[in-house]
């Protein structure tokens, strides 16, 4: 055998370089003092180690060191995050949004909202009225006023650089001017009547979600209005003989099945125009902007019957879907 | 013994099956005690009832059949697969998914009842939580289920037929109606069908290799020679093959009872340990699992002090559990493991348990087998002596070291006399072949010689010259006589007889020697100079052959009636012309295999059933014995006033490890790095396997007979030869080196090494991921934000675009000399270390979820909700009914606006964690190197790249993706994560660099995983 004969001749440095792997390998072996130790005394031996003087596992310095090393490390990616965000958000314009309408995830449908909303449940829409109880309709007063507190106090707002305007159909704000909301329009709904809820024939508010930079198209053609708009509706429409004055997102209320149509009783809309006057559009975030609202009076609603109500907002760029409440809101309300 | 152990298991029929397996299997593990083979065959025979000339009687055997059962192998109690398989889904990770998947059903059967609505989220959710549970279990299963058929390799030993002699009659009959107390008759190609004592032989010999590893044929007679069951001459063994002469003889054990049922019996009930892989994985998967549970518990827990309702906890801590799994980490180290598999079996290694893969690179012992792994199992011509001196014989076909002998006239002397003295013939029709592939009839010794006698090409071919010389008389082999003779006639018309046998018996014979050319009278001196070179043969642990010769008288011409019984013809005076010394040599690779493995710390010891010399001798020649001085140990004598030399080679033999205690078993294989264990038994070699278990080290174990099958199984890998390896060694192995090459082994350790570190690095790569699936959730709670990113986002990341990069790195190349360095340390050098955690979160997790809040914030202030609007907002934005949510410009969000915001955001959160992943892949490609020295070769890392990037758009980009919570991102999007990116390049390779500057520094001791 040729290659047992050189492994023979080989020299004893190869055998020195074994010895220090074999020293290396008797490490393996099970340390007999650290069997007999129970679970108990190596956890106590890990929390602090008499003999090494390792707290967890490391020493005071080996601690320190690592700590020293993690602040370091953690500074440095913080100094990186706030750089990232100092640099992004110089890109970002404190008054214009990057991305609008169809470019952002808000889209151009926007949603209706209304007031007062049940505060002490979140998930709930039911407005639950005791109209006797002047401890609840005070409640659901302040909720309100909560809301229209910038209405009845605008300088309570900021003012920026934008000028408060009375507008009209034939009056439309320019870039620099915001269209005042006037307090007045909601005439039976106002505060000094409590909104009419301790008569039991409560107001809703109804707003529409602002996005910036959104303009309705408007139904403002009566022969043209679309089959699912409801009767009444569609008379009042019919009966504005003015242009200007049909540019306005209309609103409607009603109960969602016939029985509710039949318990809510008629309904009045304030202004009463019956809609979001064309002139507040589009949004711009100017300041001192204020959400033109409708308010809806329920005049005699059956009391002691929950009533499904669902208000819509019309206009061709308003899409409706129940299911997802696109374009429209959707409350009940309960009169003791 | 057998009445014993029937005895035990009466005892406890009331016992489940598995206690009896347990009982079983504790039972053979206990070397076989007993005196069968011993006791006067009178009281053997009283024993067990029978006759010695005319057997049992039919009807007794029938009763005896009855009670003790059949002649077969008793098979193990099996687990059902279905319990199998529902362990799989049960495992590791499963449980923490099973809660998972049950509270989100859990929270759909609420709502159902409450609301009456579909929670469809949760719905899919808990579907797909199952669908990963099963799928991921069964993969295991596959992977896991092997059918073990050792038993049925086993019983495929057993013949299917016997001879036996009843009441006086002679009958063939199913070998499993075989009986204690049958008298057996068995002649050569037969298996022997049970443990037999022989009680009259002519010239029997049995083939033991697959038993004892002894190369030759053995003689089998009626003489107790050892009190040693295994190595005593009048026994013959249950499924070995008998190869000449007949024999008759008393059947003493049937089925599971004999030596080689009990290997079976303990082969086939051994429960191997788990591999070192498997441990791993375990523990890591413990870690995390409690690890899970804690954040889960905590958080949970805090949820619901923060008034959530319990619907709403339940809903983090399926989220905390989903995030912190890393649910695709089995697969992914499955398909690992069986990319190594493949390249492995396309190097000749063949891996039946996909585990073992990564085993042979943990290994730190190997036990070998010697014959049939380390050496050819094949006897050769080794040396030879004549003209007084030692040649070292050429068995090669280039016959390159012939020269120095084959010139001279006492060499062909030597071939003339080895040629006609033999017995054995190459069969007909191979004569194109090689000669040392021909095939040869005859015995394991006189094939060699033939071959050899071919190859030197003396007297043109053995067989013309046989036929020119013909035989006239022979006298075969015997043990009494311990030689041969051949009576031939020469083509001169005179006769030879020459003669072949023990050298100490042949010399006893011989007066004259042939010498120089010239025939001498046989001195004393000369006589002793003979001696000597016998002695040195042997003690090379080969087996010498004498061969001497006589030219007779004129007067024995060739139509002389020569006769064998009694001899008329001169036995005496003859003239001696030499030695021959055959050896089984060792492979040819061997010796650097074994230098390669050493070099790569691991130390090879042998154990072998051979003879202590013999075994010494190969040791010495494969490199396994380097050592100038060894110890035989061959009593216990030795043993106890043992020093320490830890230089020192030792020489174990059976006997004396039989008397050791465990403790001095331990003590020896600590202490010598050179270690030679001869004349084991089976058990014996699982007991050396298990010393070494014993002291922590992992251990291969290499055979090819029945006899290696236990410690096969136990140990921590069993490989076996593919082509000489018997069938029972195959399926007891989780490896098969199908070219019986020992030099794979050292191929194999190479790739397990490197799957190992490899494997680590998937799992650092993996693990990052975890910190940014965690933390927006515990955002979610703690700050109020709304979730940045959801569930079915986290499952996508594991499941879909972490799976092909992590298991890409399989593929990556060794970034040192990985057989330059010891094996791991299984108690310190883990697959997940401590220091891979803190890589892997507190470093690049975090880099990466600080890239993915980075971007969520900016797509949020991109569309309005600054970041300081955002912290506590998350009880509105989840509202339901608010449908005018005030961002920061004034805009007012409906809820479906908002969730359509919030769903684009977790997929641009799973899209930075997709990009911040891409570094993390490039700094996981190595360990210590940089990546420019590492390079970008790795094509399926590569193609794993694109193919993620691919995925993350596909779920982006396909519209229906709408349904799992995924929309379309910007593509300037994808770039807000690139500073964090770039970040986890630069630190890590300055850490990298840092630690190959300073390899003691304080950042290669802690962050060097």
């Amino acid at each position: 055998m040729p290659s047992s004969n050189n492994l023979r001749k080989q020299p004893s440095r190869s055998l020195s370089k074994q010895d220090e792997l074999l020293s290396i390998q008797t490490q393996y072996f099970v340390k007999l003092e650290d069997l007999k130790l129970t679970r108990k005394q190596k956890c106590l031996r890990f929390v602090y180690d008499t003999d090494t003087k390792k707290v967890m596992g490391r020493t005071p310095t080996s601690w320190s060191k690592i700590g020293l090393f993690y602040l370091i490390f953690y500074g440095m990616l913080a100094a990186l995050v706030a750089i990232c965000m100092w640099v992004f958000l110089q890109t970002l314009d404190p008054r214009i949004p990057k991305w609008q309408q169809d470019a952002s995830v808000i889209g151009t449908n926007p949603g209706l909202g209304f007031r007062p909303m049940p505060k002490d449940n979140e998930e709930s829409t039911l407005i639950w009225l005791q109209g006797t109880n002047k401890a609840n309709y005070l409640n659901w007063f302040d909720n309100i006023m909560e809301f229209l507190d910038k209405y009845y106090t605008p300088g309570k707002i900021e003012k920026g650089n934008a000028y408060l305007k009375t507008c009209s159909y034939t009056e439309w704000p320019t870039e620099t001017e915001v269209c005042e909301v006037d307090v007045k329009d909601w005439g039976d709904c106002s505060r000094d009547q409590f909104f009419n809820y301790y008569r039991s024939s409560p107001c809703i508010f109804l707003k529409l979600n602002k996005i910036y930079g959104w303009t309705p198209d408007y139904y403002d053609d009566p022969y043209d209005l679309p089959p699912d708009m409801p009767k009444h509706l569609q008379d009042h429409i019919r009966n504005i003989t003015r242009l200007e004055e049909r540019r306005n997102i209309w609103v409607s209320c009603e109960g969602e099945n016939p029985a509710d149509v039949e318990y809510l009783g008629p309904v009045q809309f304030y202004p009463p125009v019956q809609g979001f006057p064309g002139y507040y559009f589009p949004f711009r975030n100017s300041e001192g902007y204020l959400s033109p609202l409708v308010a809806v009076r329920f005049l005699r609603p059956v009391s002691g019957i929950v009533i499904n109500i669902e208000c819509r907002a019309w206009a061709k760029n308003i899409h409706y879907n129940r299911a997802e409440r696109m374009g429209s809101v959707h409350f009940e309300l309960l009169i003791d | 013994m057998s009445s014993l152990f029937k005895k035990k298991i009466e005892r406890k029929k009331s016992l489940s099956r598995k206690e009896i397996s347990l009982a079983r299997l504790e039972n053979f593990r206990k070397e076989v005690i007993t005196d069968t083979h011993s006791v006067p065959l009178g009281e053997l025979c009283r024993r067990l009832y029978t006759d010695r000339e005319t057997g049992l009687r039919p009807e007794q055997a029938a009763e005896i059949l009855a009670k003790t059962g059949p002649n077969t192998l008793t098979p193990s109690t099996k687990t059902p697969e279905i319990v199998k398989f529902i362990k799989t889904l049960t495992h590791g990770f499963s449980i923490l998914l099973w809660i998972g998947a049950l509270l989100c059903f859990a929270a759909v059967v609420i709502r159902m009842i409450t609301t009456h609505e579909m929670d469809s989220d949760n719905l899919i959710l808990g579907c797909v939580l199952v669908v990963v549970v099963v799928v991921t279990g069964g993969f295991t299963y596959f992977q896991e289920h092997k059918s073990h058929k050792i038993m049925e390799s086993f019983a495929n030993m057993v013949p299917p037929k016997a001879t036996v002699i009843r009441g006086g009659e002679t009958m063939t009959i199913m070998s499993k109606d075989l009986v204690e107390g049958d008298l057996v008759e068995m002649k050569f190609g037969d298996r022997i069908p049970a443990d037999i004592r022989v009680i009259h032989s002519q010239g029997f010999k049995v083939d033991n290799s697959a038993l004892t590893g002894e190369s030759e044929p053995q003689f089998r007679g009626n003489e107790c020679t050892s009190d040693n069951i295994l190595e005593s001459k009048n026994f013959t063994f249950f499924s070995t093959n008998a190869v000449e002469g007949t024999a008759r003889g008393i059947v003493v054990a049937c089925g599971d009872q004999t030596i080689m049922g009990r290997i079976a019996g303990l082969t086939a009930r051994l429960q191997p340990n788990k591999t070192p892989i498997a441990r791993e994985l375990e523990h890591f998967m413990k870690i995390i699992s409690v690890w899970a549970c804690f954040l889960g518990v905590i958080f949970g827990g805090a949820a619901l002090a923060m008034n959530y309702s319990w619907i709403e906890a339940s809903l983090f801590l399926i989220g905390i559990i989903v995030a912190n799994v890393p649910e695709g980490l089995l697969a992914t180290v499955t398909v690992c493991l069986s990319v190594t598999a493949k390249k492995m079996a396309a190097k000749n290694c063949l891996v039946k348990n996909l585990e073992a893969v990564e085993t042979l690179g943990s290994t730190s012992v190997i036990c070998s087998d010697k014959t049939g792994t380390l050496t050819q199992n094949k006897m050769t011509v080794c040396h030879l002596w004549c003209d007084s001196k030692i040649a070292h014989a050429d068995s090669t076909t280039s016959q390159d070291e012939a020269k120095e002998y084959n010139g001279s006239e006492g060499f062909k002397v030597l071939m003339r006399c080895a040629t006609l003295c033999n017995r054995a013939e190459f069969i007909h029709g191979e004569e194109d072949k090689p000669v040392l592939l021909r095939q040869v009839r005859g015995d394991a010794s006189e094939e060699a010689i033939l071959k050899f006698v071919e190859l030197t090409k003396v007297e043109s071919s053995p067989s013309i010259f046989r036929h020119n010389n013909p035989k006239l008389l022979e006298i075969p082999f015997s043990s009494t006589t311990k030689y041969q003779i051949s009576i031939h006639g020469l083509e001169n018309g005179r006769c030879l007889m020459v003669m072949k046998g023990a050298p100490e018996r042949i010399l006893a014979r011989c007066t004259k020697i042939f010498l120089n050319n010239k025939t001498k009278e046989l001195s004393d001196e000369l006589r002793h100079i003979c001696d000597k070179a016998c002695t040195e043969l042997a003690e090379k642990g080969e087996r010498v052959l004498g061969f001497c010769d006589l030219l007779l008288d004129e007067k024995y011409h060739k139509d002389y009636k020569f006769c064998a019984e009694p001899p008329n013809f001169p036995r005496r005076e003859l003239r001696f012309v030499g030695f021959m010394s055959l050896i089984d040599p060792p492979r040819p690779q061997v010796p650097d295999a074994v230098q390669r493995c050493k070099s790569a710390g691991i130390r090879v010891v042998m154990v072998t059933g051979d003879h202590p010399i013999t075994a010494k001798a190969i040791a010495r020649q494969v490199g396994i014995i380097q050592a100038e001085e060894v110890i035989d140990a061959c009593n216990m004598n030795i043993i106890e006033t043992l020093p320490v030399f830890k230089d020192k080679a030792i020489v174990i033999h059976g006997s004396t490890l039989r008397d050791m205690t465990n403790e001095e078993l331990d003590d020896i294989l600590h202490n010598y790095r050179e270690i030679v264990f001869a004349r084991t038994s089976p058990t014996q070699k699982l007991q050396i396997v298990e010393g070494c278990q014993r002291l922590g080290e992992i251990v291969a174990v290499t055979g090819d007979g029945v006899n290696d099958a236990p410690a096969l199984k136990r140990a921590d890998i069993g490989i076996a030869m593919g082509i000489s390896g018997s069938e029972v060694s195959q399926q007891s192995a989780d490896m098969i080196l199908l070219d019986d090459n020992f030099a794979s082994i050292v191929t194999g350790v190479e790739e397990g090494r490197k799957i190992f570190d490899n494997l680590k690095k998937s799992i650092a790569y993996t693990l990052a991921s975890n910190v940014p699936e965690i933390l927006p959730f515990l955002a979610f709670v703690l700050i109020n934000i709304p979730l940045p990113l959801g569930v079915m986002a986290i499952l996508c990341i594991d499941l879909l675009t972490d799976m092909l990069p992590a298991i890409s790195l399989a593929y990556e190349k060794a970034e040192s000399d990985i057989m330059q360095r010891p094996p791991r340390n299984p108690k310190t050098d883990n697959l997940v270390t401590r220091k891979l955690y803190f890589l892997a979160y507190g470093h690049i997790g975090i880099i990466e979820a600080m890239g993915g809040f980075f971007v969520y914030f900016a797509i949020m202030a991109e569309h309005g909700f600054k970041p300081h609007q955002l912290f506590g907002l998350r009880q509105k934005w989840d509202s339901e009914t608010i449908n005018d949510l005030v961002d920061s410009y004034g805009q007012e969000w409906s809820y479906i606006s908002r969730k359509e915001l919030e769903y684009t955001c977790y997929t641009a959160f799973m899209i930075s964690v997709v990009v911040t992943q891409w570094a993390d892949l490039i700094v996981c490609k190595t360990r210590i190197n940089s990546i420019c020295q590492q390079g970008m070769g790795n094509m399926i890392l590569n193609i794993s790249l694109v193919v993620e990037t691919v995925v993350a758009c596909m779920l982006s980009y396909i519209p229906n993706m709408n349904y799992l919570k995924f929309y379309p991102v910007m593509f300037r999007w994808w770039c807000y994560s690139l500073p964090f990116a770039l970040f986890i390049i630069i630190f890590d390779e300055l850490r990298k660099l840092h630690m190959r500057k300073y390899p003691t520094g304080w950042y290669r001791q802690e962050t060097y995983y």
